[in-house]
């Protein structure tokens, strides 16, 4: 028998792992709640244009079938004695593990959240949170619609302007424009948090009349007088509240229990991905509490990493992101950074909104690994480059993208 | 990425943004702000330089204080004063 493998989650991190993984050498188990996996990014499009994409397949026909997949939910996971209970009482033993469970939504973090996001909807929680969103938009004739994160960790960096884009774009295809005031707040200090994004993005955001409130760090949100408040002591009346929840790590018990934040998030090593002081346990994938952005791209990339790690031979995550960004109006653009490199002044184009919109039906084949070869070239060729010494930034001109 | 310690009068807590550029140490800044009580002193680690500016642009808008920014062989080292809550 080989290397038991457990993998907690099955999102594109664990189901990349799993099938990664050698099955001469590996035994591999996914655990996960559900059976079904999401395409994450297809909310957005839910929630702003009422698409209706095959946005979910069934988990275990993602898998190869080497690996076993457990529809059961992790609830204690035993670093000491090498365990995994999950709700059904089943216990899992394991030579290595890797949690790839993702963050969950906890709108109860902020006051009133939880009854603007029954009432509008909102496009980072599930398909039917998003159709609600779309069926608010649908319902919307003009007024003040607010859009922004109401915590500073979010599910893809440009998400919160994406949807702020998009919700422009359509009250404009509908006529709604002149009678519609668009806010966008953020607790960062300029509407994207990176500065050189934020000099692409930002002066679009202007041109179309969205309002930008920086710093707006979400307080509490008072539904009987249509308010925002800030902690910064700002506040924001609105007609139709787009608010994007704050998010926590799965729940699930850790033994020992330091291994997790103050929001459930599993301390990483940023380089190694494993899990603080334990060998042979790694984070990868939302649920980690590196220093770079939540997205697909990392879940993925970390996915590779681990799996190099579990083969024995030496790896070091780059921290790279490359996360696609609708703009509106059919165009888009790329977020591409590393722990090495900062972000770079990508500008939008029509083509790199197509590659977005592409990754829709890719993202199903590269879950099986069989296209690897073909991610490996593309990240190398759109690789951000080193920071200089001077900390300058690099331009749009030396970067492929 | 935050290690609260008990080695000084009022709470201190540091906070390892090192590596962060995107979305960058404002992120875990705002979190352990989130956290914080007046009185507290938040020690952020940083290695974007964008931190500089930010922080300072933090501190106007929330009426915190910026006690010192230092560079200490590449690593940003800024300790603030919440003193507004």
């Amino acid at each position: 028998m080989g290397e038991r493998v457990v993998i907690v989650g099955g999102g594109a991190g664990g189901t990349i792992l799993a099938n990664s993984l050698d099955p001469k050498r590996f035994d591999v188990t996914v655990l996960a709640s559900s059976p079904v996996h999401l395409f994450q990014p297809a909310l957005l499009y839910v929630a702003f244009t009422g698409a209706h994409p095959r946005a979910t397949r069934d988990e275990h026909r993602l898998l190869r079938r080497h690996v076993r997949f457990v529809q059961d939910a992790a609830t204690k996971v035993d670093l000491t004695d090498k365990v995994v209970t999950t709700s059904s009482g089943a216990r899992f033993g394991y030579d290595a593990i890797v949690v790839a469970t993702g963050m969950a939504p906890d709108p109860s973090q902020i006051p009133g959240l939880a009854e603007v996001d029954a009432r509008f909807g909102d496009y980072h929680t599930d398909l039917a949170q998003a159709e609600k969103l779309w069926s608010s938009l649908q319902a919307f004739n003009g007024g003040t619609i607010a859009v922004g994160q109401a915590s500073p960790i979010v599910k893809c960096p440009p998400s919160p302007l994406e949807g702020a884009f998009l919700a422009e774009e359509l009250v404009t295809r509908r006529g709604l424009r002149e009678k519609t005031r668009m806010v966008f707040f953020t607790p960062y200090p300029r509407a994207y948090p990176s500065a050189p994004m934020n000099e692409v993005v930002e002066p679009i955001m202007r041109a179309r009349g969205i309002e930008i409130m920086e710093f707006f760090d979400v307080d509490r949100i008072e539904p009987e007088t249509r308010t925002i408040r800030s902690i910064e002591g700002d506040e924001i009346v609105y007609d139709l509240p787009i608010v994007i929840p704050p998010f926590v790590g799965a729940d699930i018990t850790y033994e020992p229990c330091d291994v997790v934040n103050e929001d459930r998030f599993l301390i990483t090593d940023k380089e190694t991905l494993q899990i603080k002081g334990v060998d042979r346990a790694f984070a990868i994938g939302d649920g980690s509490n590196l220093p770079t952005s939540k997205a697909g791209v990392g879940a993925h990339l970390e996915a590779k990493a681990v799996a190099t790690a579990l083969a024995g031979r030496p790896v070091r995550f780059t921290g790279r992101t490359h996360c696609p960004f609708d703009v509106g109006y059919g165009r888009g653009t790329f977020v591409i950074g590393s722990y090495d490199a900062p972000v770079v002044k990508a500008r939008p184009s029509r083509v790199k909104r197509l590659m977005k919109m592409a990754f829709e039906w890719i993202y199903w084949i590269s879950l099986s690994g069989v296209i690897e070869p073909v991610f490996t070239v593309y990240f190398k060729l759109t690789a951000p480059k080193p920071a200089p010494a001077s900390g300058s930034v690099p331009d749009s001109s030396s970067s492929l993208t | 990425m935050d290690e609260t310690t008990t080695q000084h009068a009022t709470p201190h807590t540091v906070v390892d943004s090192r590596g962060s550029s995107c979305p960058g140490p404002i992120t875990d800044l705002t979190l352990a702000y989130r956290r914080s009580k007046v009185g507290d002193i938040i020690e952020l680690w940083a290695t974007d330089p964008g931190v500089r500016p930010d922080l300072q642009a933090w501190a106007r808008k929330t009426g915190n204080k910026v006690v010192s920014v230092d560079d200490e062989d590449g690593k940003i080292v800024a300790v603030l004063e919440i003193v507004k809550r």
